[in-house]
Order: structure tokens, then sequence, then C-alpha cells
């Protein structure tokens, strides 16, 4: 695996959405980008739950821009790439390692599973033992040799149960079929040609806000365009809701109540930013990049007097 | 803080969990601000996802089942204070994260013995004329069956597994040398959500429909008993003959499209899809809007005691619409017995009646225009439930783009709500009188609830339409003189009102109903 300062994480584009399926990934971005994004898939463990969710991970597309910006993340055309990779001709390369990294998959998950079925085995038969061991002291009364006696019939009774595991272990030779999360092997290294994001609006302001560490996630729960952390949302509340607008753009003062009050209410300061357009317009996007833009932001709490 | 009950903000964006409108709002509206602060903190430390007691309670789930309520929430810290007690706290969140999710979904038995998912796009792409026929049948009466989406349908079922069974759909009135014949075929959104849950395994097929599928049954099975076979045989190039498993990254990239594609469904759709799901909620594709306008909907008379109806006889005589002089004052001088005679004279604005789909004029549009279309029908799960034969739908949902889209125009709701049955509420509430009036409003005449997501944050938004015209207050004021008349309120508009604090209207005018009385 390549060091955290340069590995690339692949961000699945599909119709306009930007996806993160690996889960290396999602931890890498998480801690070294400060990125966390939505958890929006179905927890395949527990799936009749709406707390928790699993993967994919779906991310802005102001912070698929930021990943990528920072190099540290390309886009993929999902779309475009399984469905090239996937009618090759069965002989090529590409598939063959998919198919091999899924053999290797499925070989493991059986390893795993009879692993398992040797540990519920095992806890089965130290409780019988452990039954047995106390069974003896409650009927103390009983002779020793009665006992030796009931140990025969269990020991008995153990090896058969042991044989049928071993001749059901042959005979489920067939591997468990596996649902990789990502089609790895499949996967072609990142392709500098696909098109970045577009611009957009908010990009300036969560820049900023992701430079300076903090952490932000949808704001749709709080009534805002984003929510902004502290810190990792694992371990921190939210301390801001945030709205993005333009250096010029007019500010309604009812917006300002509105998302104020709102902001209070739930215990959450209001921060709105924006980006301060360059001075004479000398400096174009390319080397706009490289020195910072200066961003202004404000935070507002509802009084209350 | 500095808040007082009745217009509290945090009312209108707190997230509910579950649509279930009916039984949320009287419970929220009673509730204080403190509560309300309290409810939505909640809601945030819902999302914050404490994978660590998650992963634990699936370490207990092994031995005892525990629901996902039993889980306890994550206590957080304010800010950070540079502690390793927190950095470590962090780390084992993190950890168990990692250790969650990395889960791989694996079908034990392999082979024959999971439900398995065949993607194969273009098969059903030239069905569009028979899908008519059919619906044509249907008008006539002979098998209701309900639309099909035959043309949306992806991915043929083999095998079938609990979760699959109430989705996916034959179709019938296929030849007898049609491969796959009477095969469940999955929409997409199904598919996906059964590939997610670690029900399916979806396979890109790389041999033709028919030679995994033959048309005739007994060929079919006697390949079944080969697939056996093979599992159990020596060599797995074999296994791979007819086609390969798809990752999950492959089924989102086959799957999920932008709107209007066909055998696809936009990411926002199958979220709130997989959302209601999980919920437990039975839910399938609306069907398309029929070319024929709804049929008026006849209003429901708002059913009166027979001591009332007694009353009305000897007091009132049949009130006429009152004629206004073209001059002079409002009320017509003269000597009134009840309120309710002047009221009648002041009631001067035209007003909505809901119960009433307004009649298409040029300027209002009578087509739903997307994004504000219905898309999905939802039932709460019932026992009697099937996908083919199912009561009307308990939830009409549309979903929108939190980003990409506004609240709706009065152009764009109407044609949402004049396609909408009439729902007015709980039967009890209609008898209820004055009493259940509040009730009666919030609930509105008809209702459609629209799904808004923002990046994988979905939040439910019930619209409904207010039905002020139905209550009159004044006619109140002539019964009997009881020492604070509540509510108040003149009348109201015809509101449309939107979200759930809709049927507020009344608030306004509390002091003036107060005073009355001395």
């Amino acid at each position: 695996m390549a060091s955290p300062a340069d590995r690339q994480v692949r961000i699945s584009h599909v119709a306009g959405r930007y996806l993160v399926f690996d889960i290396d990934d999602v931890v890498h971005i998480r801690r070294h980008h400060g990125i966390c994004a939505v958890l929006t898939g179905t927890m395949p463990q527990n799936p009749t739950q709406n707390l928790f969710l699993g993967l994919p991970v779906e991310l802005h597309a102001e912070e698929a821009r930021l990943l990528v910006d920072k190099g540290a993340g390309y886009i993929a055309d999902e779309l475009a790439e399984h469905l090239s990779q996937l009618t090759l001709a069965s002989d090529a390369p590409a598939r063959k390692a998919y198919l091999q990294h899924l053999k290797q998959q499925r070989r493991s998950a059986q390893q795993v599973f009879s692993e398992e079925k040797a540990k519920v085995q095992a806890m089965h038969q130290d409780k019988r033992k452990a039954k047995k061991s106390v069974t003896p002291p409650a009927s103390s009364s009983e002779a020793p040799a009665d006992t030796s006696e009931r140990d025969a019939p269990a020991s008995l009774f153990d090896t058969p149960a042991s044989t049928p595991a071993t001749v059901h272990n042959k005979k489920e030779s067939s591997l468990p079929g596996v649902t990789p999360t990502t089609s790895q092997p499949l996967t072609t290294p990142p392709s500098s040609s696909y098109p970045t994001t577009p611009t957009l609006k908010n990009y300036p302001l969560c820049q900023y806000l992701n430079s300076r560490g903090y952490y932000t996630t949808p704001g749709l729960r709080f009534g805002g365009d984003y929510s902004v952390y502290p810190g990792d949302p694992f371990r921190y509340h939210a301390h801001y809701l945030a709205n993005s607008y333009g250096w010029h753009e007019q500010v309604a003062m009812l917006d300002l109540v509105t998302s104020g009050r709102l902001g209070t209410a739930v215990k959450k300061g209001f921060l709105f930013g924006a980006e301060k357009p360059a001075e004479g317009g000398t400096s174009d996007r390319g080397d706009g990049k490289e020195k910072e833009k200066e961003v202004r932001v404000f935070c507002i709490e509802w009084a209350g007097m | 803080m500095a808040l007082d009950d009745d217009d509290n903000p945090s009312l209108a964006p707190s997230p509910s969990p579950t649509p279930t409108p009916s039984t949320t709002p009287p419970a929220q509206a009673q509730a204080t601000a403190e509560e309300q602060a309290d409810l939505l903190e909640e809601d945030e430390n819902a999302a914050s996802q404490d994978f660590l007691a998650f992963a634990a309670s699936l370490q207990y789930r092994k031995t005892a089942g525990v629901s996902a309520q039993t889980i306890r929430k994550g206590e957080k810290d304010f800010e950070s204070h540079g502690t390793r007690a927190q950095a470590d706290a962090l780390e084992q969140s993190r950890g168990a994260m990692r250790d969650v999710l990395s889960y791989t979904r694996v079908h034990p038995g392999g082979g024959a013995a999971a439900a398995r998912g065949w993607y194969f796009p273009a098969w059903w792409e030239g069905y569009q004329e028979r899908e008519e026929e059919e619906r044509g049948k249907e008008k006539e009466g002979e098998e209701k069956r309900p639309f099909g989406f035959v043309r949306e349908r992806v991915v043929v079922l083999e095998g079938s597994s609990v979760a699959s069974q109430a989705l996916g759909r034959a179709v019938t009135g296929q030849a007898k040398d049609r491969p796959a014949r009477g095969r469940d075929w999955l929409l997409p959104e199904e598919a996906l959500y059964l590939v997610e849950r670690g029900s399916l395994d979806l396979w890109w097929p790389v041999k033709e429909l028919g030679e995994i599928f033959p048309p005739d049954g007994t060929v079919k099975e006697g390949k079944d008993k080969e697939v056996g076979e093979e599992g159990e045989g020596e060599e797995e190039v074999d296994e791979y003959e007819q086609g390969f498993p798809l990752s999950l990254q492959a089924a989102y990239a086959l799957l999920i499209g932008n709107d209007g594609e066909r055998g696809k469904i936009s990411l926002q759709k199958f979220q709130v899809y997989s959302n209601l799901k999980r919920c437990g909620y039975n839910i399938l594709r609306a069907p398309p809007p029929a070319k024929t306008s709804p049929e008026p909907i006849i209003p429901t008379p708002i059913t009166t005691t027979l001591w009332q109806w007694f009353t009305s006889l000897l007091t009132k005589p049949t009130p006429s619409p009152p004629t206004h002089l073209p001059y002079g004052p409002l009320v017509q001088p003269g000597l009134y017995r009840s309120y309710a005679s002047i009221y009648r004279q002041m009631a001067l604005l035209p007003r909505h009646t809901p119960s009433t789909p307004l009649p298409p004029s040029p300027s209002e549009p009578t087509t739903q225009e997307a994004p504000f279309t219905i898309h999905f029908h939802v039932w709460k799960s019932a026992q009697k439930w099937t996908k083919l034969r199912h009561p009307p739908p308990d939830f009409h949902l549309a979903v929108v783009d939190a980003q990409d889209s506004s609240v709706p125009t009065l152009s764009q709701i109407t044609p949402l709500l004049n396609a909408m049955p009439s729902d007015t509420g709980r039967p009890e509430w209609a008898t209820g009188g004055a009493g259940r009036m509040y009730a009666r409003l919030k609930h509105g005449r008809r209702n459609v609830l629209i799904a808004v997501v923002d990046h994988g944050v979905i939040n439910y938004m019930r619209f409904a339409e207010g039905g002020f015209v139905g209550e009159e207050l004044f006619g109140r004021f002539d019964g009997v003189r009881r020492g604070g008349g509540k509510g108040g309120g003149a009348g109201g508009g015809g509101g449309k009102g939107g979200g759930r604090n809709n049927g507020r209207g009344g608030r306004g005018g509390r002091g003036k109903g107060r005073g009355r009385g001395r």
C-alpha cells in the first residue's frame, strides 16, 4: 500500500454523483484530508436499521474537487470504465486478475467460515464439558463408578459429532459466493484525461473550512448548506451551520435572522462566508490555486435580549 | 433560550427519521422549545454513528438479537482539548468504523443456493407496445395487475431469498419458447438494494440469456443440477463460463443513472428507496400518471349528529348566499340574533375548496412537472401486502434534490395534489366536531410527501392542502355561551399550506376569541 502522503483516492463518478467505495480510501480521507462525507449504503450485517449505514460514501462535488486539487485523488467515470472492462475478451489480463482476486476472497471467506464453525463447535464442547463437570458435584451422592460410566457415552457421542462435520466440510468444497465491494483489479489506474469537476459556487468556503481543519457534512439536517464540525464528527458536535454567498451578493436581512435564529435553536452558530474576488482580475485560475484567496467568514448568534 | 413556544423555528427543519406524519405532529406540537432543541440534538447524535457501539452490538448479535434501538448513542466532546484520552477514543471509533465497514458480502453455500441476478439490460428494451396493450386490458377489468415497468427491468433473478420475495416481477403472456420464461425480473433499485444488503449476487453474463436460461423448463432443471455438480467439481473455470460476479461498485455503476435513463435509477431516488426499505416499508414505483384527467373527488360531507341537525332545523333557516348592494355598509343594518348571519355577509373573498380539483385553466399547468412528480408509492408494512395485490398506497412520495430545487411553487404543487386521492385522516376526526378541528386542519384534505435528499441525507416533508373552508369558526359563536370560546382566527384563506406547520392559521386570533365571553 502506498504511503499516506501519495495515496490516490479513487472517486467514482456515477451519474453526476461522487462516491467512494474503498474502505481504505474512506478511512484515508477521513484521517488525512478532513473529509468524512456521508455513508449511504445498507449495512449487510444489519440491513433493517437506518442509524448505521455502510459503503459507499457519497462526497459533495466540492469535496471531490478538493481531493483532486490537493492531488490526493482522481475521478473515474465508473460506468464507461466498467463497460469497457466487462466487455473485454474472457482471457484479458484484467479480468483474469479480477477473477483470481475473487477466488482468493472466496477461499478466505471459506476459511473464516470453517474457523468460525470450529470455534462454535469448540465452544459447544466446552459447554458440554462444563456441564459435565458441574453435574457430578450436584449428584455427589452417586458412586464414582457412575460418573465414569457417564463419561463413556459422552465421549462416544463426541466422536460422531466431529466426524460428520469434517465430512460436511469436504462436501462443501464449493466455495461461498462473494460480492466484493470494489472491482479492484478490474478497474484501471487513474486516467488523467478525465475532466475535473466544474466550478462550484460553494467551493471557496468549503476549501477554507477544510484547510483549517474543520469537517463539513451536508447541512440539510439543520437548514444550511453545511454543518461544520471542529474535528472528526465521531467526537464532536457541529458548532456551526454554514451558508456560502457570493462576495457581492446581497444577503437578505431576513435570511440572516432566519438562519441565525435557526442555528441558535439547535445550539449552533450561523456561519456565512464568501470569497473575495481577485484584485484587478490579474491572477487567473492557474496560479490562483497556489496563493490562497481571501475568504471572509462571519458568525451570527441570536442574542435573545 | 429565548423562544416562545408557538413559533419555534426548529419545528420546520426537524428531520423526522420516519415518514409517519400521522403520529409525529401531535407530540411535536406540544413539545416546548427546549424539548425541541433536545430532540434535534438527539437527532444529531443519531447521525454521529458510534460505530464502536455498533460493532459491539454486532458481536453480541451472534448470540442474542439486539435491535438497533438498543445501541447506545455516542457521547461527544465540545471541542478538541488535546488529551490522549480523546485521541484514543477517536482512534477507537475510526478503527471500529473500519472494522465494521470492511465486511465483505458472502453468500454461503455458493453456486445455486444463493439468489443470483443476471444483468441483461437490453432484454426488455422493445417491450413498450405490449405494455400498452396490457394496460388497455387492465382497464376492461379482466385482470388487474399493477403497472410493471417491464422496460426498466434489467436483472433476472435466479433462485430466491426471503428478502427478494416482495420484489421483482415475472412478465406474463410470453411465448412458450422464450428463454427465462416465468423468471422474476428486478428493477434497478430492487437489484441494487438486494446486492447492498447481501441478499443477491449480481452476475455479469458472458453468454446470451437463452443459453443461461434455456426456454424449456426441463432442460433448465438439468442445468441447475449441472451447476451444482460444477460447484462440487474440481475445475472452477467452468463456473465462470456463463458469467462472473460483479462488485458493489460495478452494481452502482451499472444501475445508477440519471433521471429518465432506461433501466437505471438516480442516486437520490435509490437512497430514498433503500432508506424506506430499511425502515420496513413496502415501496413500489408509482405508475406513470394516467392520460385522462383524474375523476373529481366527491367531497365527503361532514356528518352531523341527529341533535345538531335538529337544532339547525329550529334555529337557522337555510343560509342563502348574501347579496350585497352596490353601496352602503357591508353588513346590512337590521336586527341580528346570531353572529353567523353577520359573518356570512362579511365573507367576501373567494376561497378554494380543497375537495374539488381546480378547474384546468389555461394559465395553470395540469401536468406534473419534474421533479415534483410522484415517484414512489409507499405502504406501511402489513402482512397482507403482496407485490401484485395491495391496497391503495398509504403515502405518495416525490423525491427532489436539496441543491437543485426550491420550495415548489403553486403551479408545481397543484397538479401534484390534484392527482392525490382524498385523505381526510382518521374517521373520528370528521365526527369529532370542533375539538378535532386542528387535527383536521393539520392533516389537510389531500397530502403528498416530498423526500428532500442532500447528498445522502434525507428529509421527509409533508405537503397538505389545508381545508379551511370546511371549518367555519363563527358557527360556534352562536352555540352555548361558554366562558372562553377557544380558538379564533378569521376564517383563514383557502390555504395550501406547506410543511408540517400548516394549519397554524388559527393562531393569530387567539386573544379575540378569549375576550368574547366576558
